[in-house]
């Protein structure tokens, strides 16, 4: 009682002097993201959206001192890996890494039947967000840019070089607009094919496909998991493998690395994961998990 | 800058053609800046703010839509999530839950939204947040009800 009153007399005085508000500067919010531009440009000097591709021996340099069980899982994964790609741990690794690792595919490949069989997918996934209702402005202009930067990359030599990828995918805003897209797909997917991804998130913070999309797929830095990966993989039909590097340890010497491949069935409504089987070609798309984040690992 | 503009451009445009589609929301554009809007936004029925008109400003960050918007209510309210002398608003999806598949327009519903569902354990307005928060849903009732009246409902007379 006496906390309302205390409100009823400030508030008396606050609206009998101004019931609207003075518009307030807007300077404050100029500052911040003024000091998130340098913040950003002094982190993306040390710790790139992408890094450079570096000898796996630079991993295992890392873990000498503190992780014995790792180095020994890293000198395994040696034999089979030669350099590993790092990419920043701010929630977007893993579109991140799908990104650079699917177009720099396409760059050293010049595989069209694979960029016209995805621009199909692609193709495929607008239409399912339209039917889903989200409004055509929010995603064609993303839609739009990662089909010219596909282009690019595959006309090759003279439009973009393999720096130049490496640049864009370094570029926060081309980056990020990127990750967007495939957010974008992943959602999409997820909600077409809702009564198959219902178990997945059924337990976790949400109630239902549509509410873990727009807090766990679509918001920039959510964090990505297995069932995002099922999505991602089947709506673009392209095949990945994830390396676990954790702290198990198998019975015989703990030095064996698990891996999953996911692979997207042709059929539309099908489960998309699968273990390697014989029959599947190995995925091109390689990344390496530890706990928490993922990177692209290169095949020896 | 090239993007968050035309991107706002087709906002425009949509709000143009879908003008009265949801005659709780009216939104306008600034008509020198493309990344300032204001919004006319009615308190939803069966609440404290049913009757009240209240409006909203908006500044748009040159990243948007990857970065969002920011949000005020320009009229004072009395709501748990709305700070009671900025106008700053809490809500999720104005923050780290924010993705471009959001839109003026829908933020706009959002926002109607919470004004129906206050969420009193993150309170920005601890006052209003305490009155619900210890069960006095009348005074929170009253004293939101009295602030629609004298600052979201045209003087009479």
């Amino acid at each position: 009682m006496l906390n309302k009153d205390k409100q009823v007399d400030e508030g008396g005085e606050e609206s009998a002097s101004s019931v609207l508000l003075p518009e307030w500067s807007y300077d404050i919010y100029d500052d911040i993201i003024k000091q998130h531009s340098e913040a950003e440009a002094s982190e993306s000097e040390k710790n790139p959206l992408i890094g450079d591709k570096e000898p796996l021996s630079v991993l295992e340099a890392e873990y000498q001192s503190s992780c014995p069980v790792w180095v020994k899982k890293i000198k395994f994964l040696k034999q089979k890996f030669a350099a590993i790609r790092r990419a920043r741990g701010d929630g977007n690794c893993f579109y991140r890494c799908f990104m650079f690792s699917y177009l720099e595919h396409i760059l050293e490949t010049r595989d069209k039947p694979e960029v016209d069989r995805i621009k199909a997918n692609v193709e495929e996934s607008r239409r399912t967000l339209m039917g889903l209702g989200y409004a055509d402005f929010t995603f064609e202009d993303i839609f739009e840019l990662f089909l010219e930067q596909l282009e690019c990359v595959l006309q090759g030599t003279d439009s973009i070089s393999h720096e130049e990828l490496v640049r864009k995918c370094r570029c926060p805003s081309h980056s990020n607009s990127v990750v967007m897209f495939l957010r974008f797909v992943t959602a999409g997917e997820m909600r077409k094919r809702s009564e198959f991804f219902e178990p997945f998130v059924m337990g976790l913070a949400s109630s239902n496909v549509e509410q873990f999309c727009r807090s766990s797929v679509l918001p920039m830095a959510e964090e990505s998991d297995h069932v995002h990966i099922i999505a991602l993989s089947s709506a673009l039909g392209v095949p990945i493998r994830v390396v676990y590097l954790d702290r198990s340890t198998s019975d015989n010497d703990g030095a064996t690395v698990n891996h999953h491949d996911f692979v997207p069935s042709s059929g539309d409504s099908s489960a998309s994961s699968s273990s390697s089987s014989s029959e599947v070609t190995e995925p091109f798309m390689v990344l390496l998990y530890r706990p928490g984040h993922y990177d692209i690992l290169y095949p020896k | 800058m090239q993007t968050s503009r035309a991107r706002l451009f087709k906002e425009y445009k949509a709000v143009q053609r879908e003008k009265g589609a949801d005659p709780d929301i009216q939104l306008v554009c600034d008509d020198s800046n493309i990344f300032k809007w204001t919004a006319l936004i009615k308190g939803p029925s069966e609440t404290p703010f049913e009757g009240g008109v209240f409006q909203l400003v908006f500044a748009i960050p040159e990243q948007y839509p990857l970065q969002p918007p920011q949000v005020r209510f320009l009229t004072k309210i009395f709501h748990p999530n709305v700070h009671f002398k900025t106008g700053e608003i809490c809500l999720d999806i104005l923050k780290n839950a924010w993705s471009p598949a959001w839109t003026l327009q829908s933020v706009c519903r959002a926002i109607i939204a919470l004004m129906a569902h206050p969420e009193p354990d993150s309170p920005l307005n601890c006052d209003s947040g305490n009155l619900l928060r210890s069960g006095d849903i009348r005074g929170y009732q009253s004293m939101a009800r009295m602030y629609t009246r004298l600052a979201a409902m045209p003087k009479k007379g």
